[in-house]
């Protein structure tokens, strides 16, 4: 559904892509990584016609995205960081107005902003400014706006910035159920949750280029462990907690300023080895918490690694 | 990187399109919505309503009064009131300033979201301009009509072209003031600055609208300012307009003053939708 061949963009002196390729399969989630100004954004914009890119082709729902925008546009949503929405006018109003300009009449428009407005909990403020809806408010209409025309290409730019956990998850459920039916998304995020979530397959963008692509869960394993971390009672104990859980087969770095012991577990079942070895050794354990990899450990090794074999 | 499945755009062409429900939208149905979104967006703020409507009677009263007031300059036609001398002038200078006003309003609306949103819907985005045009004209048109009719009742505006010449002189106004409007509107699409723009309509607007022949007779301002007013384009606009509603002898003033316009606006136009059509910065 979406395929993207050597893409490259420079502006202002700028390049902000430099070669990429990427290719989605229809009803799957493509989830892109990366930091501020890696070019998820500009990606983005390319892909849904609003920019044009220096180089490199990409076609988007069977069409190029240069030469058939139109068409490109008649099959793509597109929610921004910047919710893209009318706040002179109100919520109903805004997506009456993408109906028909998508060439619904006015009375289907209607129908099917009704029954959006519904879907995203919107309808009590449907006839209000969208002015005076809240931050969580505006981005659901923002989402709704973009489903408007049943899209079959779904670009959703960081969607969670600025939402709290409840509207995330309601969030995540949306997407979840529009790619069960058929949807194809690509979500643009800097929350390795999001993307393990909802994503079937991850690339992570740096300076412009993919630097790694695969599943998270090999992304994951790609860049490291997670670790559990074990804090003591009395700060003696570090020691001693360390040597019991060498005994039982783990590595352990100790911390004895911060009076925690630090082990890699590769699964969750490692933990019970951990807690029972600990037990054995009659340390007493204040609390464990447990570290996964963030997205700054990715690009960290994925750095290391891009320097070490140039083609990844 | 890897390509994870065969590339076949006439496959997913296909998918696609089974599921696009709509047709797009015809020219006439995206001209109608986006107007309709400029009119509503007018009329949504009360206040602005008022204001709209009570700002060209306040400069009138204030030109009529203050200007009316002072002694006629040697030049002034013999025989002629100043509400008469002034209205033609109004219905010009009121439309510069509004033509100024869309351009500021286009940078406005360009900041607003939504019109990042339209460049993803397929839609012709010049219609977007086009609308802006036609509902700001509209605008001053009501405006202009209500002044005309507020001057007849209440100023004594009472001129020898009657009925007939007044019409006359609105509608050319009204191409006049429409030419202005694109070319402000080009500027608002090429400029996208809304700091730039006031700079602009700062150092114009008080030329174009005093530096003319606009409130005094061009022969009675001093001989530097007589120089620009005659190559400013506002005098002519106003002789002509002037011309009509006064029954004064019309010469190819009326006729040049249409051509002008026309051909002004077709510049703008195209200068306009081509500004308008790049993409956004980001």
């Amino acid at each position: 559904m979406i395929h993207t061949a050597e893409l490259t963009k420079s502006y202002d002196g700028v390049e902000a892509l430099r070669g990429v390729s990427l290719d989605v399969e229809q009803g799957t989630v493509l989830g892109l990584l990366g930091h501020n100004g890696a070019g998820k954004t500009t990606l983005v914009n390319i892909l849904s016609t609003l920019l044009p890119p220096s180089g490199g082709s990409a076609t988007v729902a069977g069409h190029d995205v240069v030469r058939e925008s139109r068409e490109v546009r008649g099959r793509i949503g597109l929610t921004g960081q910047f919710a893209s929405v009318d706040e002179k006018l109100s919520g109903l109003d805004n997506l009456v107005l993408i109906g028909r300009l998508l060439g619904a009449s006015r009375r289907q428009a209607r129908v099917r902003a009704e029954e959006l407005l519904s879907a995203f909990d919107l309808s009590k403020a449907a006839h209000r400014q969208c002015r005076t809806y809240s931050g969580g408010m505006r981005r659901r209409l923002d989402l709704a706006a973009s489903l408007v025309g049943r899209p079959q290409v779904l670009f959703l730019d960081e969607p969670s910035t600025g939402l709290d956990p409840a509207s995330r998850i309601s969030l995540w459920e949306t997407v979840e159920a529009l790619v069960a039916d058929g949807t194809t998304v690509l979500l643009t995020t800097q929350y390795l949750e999001e993307a393990e979530r909802l994503a079937d397959s991850v690339a992570v963008l740096s300076e412009g280029t993919v630097v790694a692509a695969g599943t998270p869960t090999e992304l994951k394993a790609r860049v490291g462990e997670r670790t559990a971390h074990l804090s003591v009672t009395r700060r003696e104990d570090v020691s001693r907690a360390a040597t019991a859980l060498r005994r039982a087969g783990l590595s352990a770095v100790e911390n004895p300023g911060e009076g925690t012991v630090s082990v890699p577990v590769v699964a969750f079942a490692d933990l019970a080895h951990v807690v029972r070895a600990v037990d054995e050794g009659g340390v007493a354990v204040a609390g464990l918490t447990l570290s996964e990899p963030s997205l700054d450990d990715v690009y960290l090794s994925l750095a290391r690694k891009s320097t070490a074999m140039p083609a990844v | 990187m890897a390509v994870m499945s065969p590339v076949d755009p006439a496959a997913d062409a296909k998918a696609a399109s089974r599921s696009a429900h709509w047709r797009p939208a015809g020219a006439l149905t995206q001209f109608s919505v986006f107007a309709e979104r400029s009119l509503r967006t007018l009329i949504a703020d009360r206040r602005l309503i008022v204001l709209m409507l009570a700002q060209p009677l306040i400069l009138l009263v204030i030109f009529s009064q203050v200007f009316g007031s002072l002694a006629h300059p040697s030049r002034f036609p013999v025989g002629v009131n100043y509400i008469d001398y002034l209205m033609p002038a109004i219905l010009i200078t009121s439309g510069i300033a509004a033509a100024v006003g869309s351009g500021s309003e286009l940078i406005r609306d360009m900041d607003n979201g939504v019109l990042t949103r339209f460049r993803t819907l397929p839609v012709g985005l010049h219609w977007v301009l086009v609308a802006r045009a036609v509902t700001d004209v509209l605008r001053t048109a009501v405006q202009t009509a209500l002044l005309l009719v507020c001057a007849a009742l209440f100023f004594g505006f009472t001129p020898k072209g009657g009925v007939l010449g007044v019409c006359a002189a609105f509608l050319l106004a009204l191409v006049v003031i429409t030419s202005l409007t694109w070319v402000f509107i080009a500027l608002g699409a090429w400029l996208r600055s809304a700091r730039i723009m006031q700079s602009i309509s700062g150092l114009t607007l008080f030329p174009l609208m005093f530096a003319s022949s606009a409130y005094v007779p061009v022969d009675s301002l001093p001989a530097w300012l007589r120089a620009v007013a005659l190559v400013n384009p506002v005098s002519y606009a106003v002789d002509a307009t002037r011309a009509l509603a006064l029954d004064w002898p019309v010469g190819g003033e009326v006729a040049s003053a249409l051509a002008t316009s026309f051909l002004v606006m077709t510049v703008a136009v195209v200068a306009a939708v081509r500004g308008f059509r790049r993409p956004p910065t980001r």
